[in-house]
């Protein structure tokens, strides 16, 4: 697996947190994609960051950035990740507050905007696609299918929170071993 | 508003949630309820500036921090929102070295897997402000496929995106 430099990993957050729109699950979903495409973290690492993110306080998304950051390049890696995908988000969104407060309309923005949230949803369900696609194979196919299908169905239908979802699709890895 | 309490008082909002606008009712509580430093009003300037911007939504904290103390309150915030962050670090060195076992794979792969379930569900709601008219479901359609597909750079489905809509905008 190749080796992630510090300079590289600040340009992927810093990259994500300046152009994905959509919340933290769009730029899960972007990460997921990159990680896979530059061939830097395994799908066990990026599941325990992804599962583990989601037991931590705060923005679930920057406790994930913390943890692909350290798995890539240890507490350097954690703290670029973070920064990188924070400070310039915080900057836009504090000139955002500026602009709101003054009660500027800019119709262009909004219609650039519009587009990536569109994008940003895209790419969400083309991530969900991809993540299900790299726990398949010919043969082992029902579970991951089984598995993601019925995370929706819970999420989505029944209304459990993304928490307890994530602790029954645990339970059923537990349980539901493949041979 | 001194800037170590509204550091605080966003620590306390972000610590006690789970999720980035979960924190949304205690500082409501802290900061309009309590100390009458923002109105309902700019609080509602501050998420809607989270929504509209790049990042998670937990940023709005910037946002009320700025509106409470200036630039040294969104710095406040800014500090508040990652924090908590770096607490999966410990987490993560706790269960690393358990994780190569293979009921502990399985485990994790299951929770990937309910990761790409919830990413779909998550999706929905924004699908619907997200949809607006043909255009924003070719752009939805369009980035799908070229994410699931193909090994096009995210950065380019984006600034395509971005071009697509501004010049929807011209038109």
């Amino acid at each position: 697996m190749p080796q992630a430099r510090l300079d590289e990993i600040t340009r992927l957050f810093f990259r994500v947190g300046t152009t994905v729109f959509g919340g933290g699950n769009t730029a899960i979903a972007v990460l997921q994609r990159e990680f896979d495409r530059r061939g830097w973290l395994g799908p066990e690492k990026f599941a325990l960051s992804f599962g583990l993110a989601r037991l931590t306080p705060g923005t679930n998304f920057l406790a994930f950035c913390a943890a692909t950051g350290w798995y890539l390049q240890g507490i350097g890696g954690a703290i670029v990740a973070v920064l990188g995908t924070t400070i310039p988000a915080s900057v836009l969104v504090v000139w955002l507050t500026q602009a709101g407060e003054v009660g500027n309309g800019y119709p262009w923005a909004r219609s650039v905007i519009a587009a990536l949230l569109a994008a940003g949803v895209g790419t969400m369900l083309g991530a969900a696609v991809l993540l299900v696609r790299s726990q398949c194979s010919s043969k082992k196919w029902l579970r991951p299918v089984v598995i993601a299908v019925g995370s929706f169905i819970l999420a989505r239908t029944v209304g459990l929170s993304p928490l307890s979802v994530i602790g029954i699709a645990a339970a059923a890895g537990f349980f539901w071993t493949e041979s | 508003m001194n800037i170590l309490v509204v550091y605080l008082l966003l620590l306390k909002a972000t610590l006690t949630s789970f999720s980035g606008l979960a924190s949304l009712p205690m500082v409501r509580n802290d900061f309009v309820v309590r100390y009458h430093v923002l109105s309902d009003r700019q609080l509602n300037t501050a998420v809607a500036a989270g929504r509209v911007g790049p990042g998670p939504l937990g940023i709005y904290v910037v946002s009320v921090g700025y509106l409470v103390a200036g630039i040294r309150g969104a710095c406040a915030g800014w500090l508040a929102m990652i924090t908590p962050a770096f607490l999966i670090i410990p987490m993560i060195c706790f269960l690393g070295s358990r994780a190569e076992h293979r009921r502990a794979k399985a485990v994790t792969r299951a929770v990937l897997l309910a990761g790409a379930g919830l990413l779909a569900s998550a999706s929905a709601p924004l699908a619907r402000d997200a949809v607006t008219g043909p255009l924003s479901l070719i752009i939805v359609v369009a980035s799908l496929v070229l994410i699931a597909l193909t090994r096009v750079d995210s950065l380019w489905i984006m600034l395509g995106a971005a071009v697509v809509g501004l010049l929807a905008f011209q038109l």
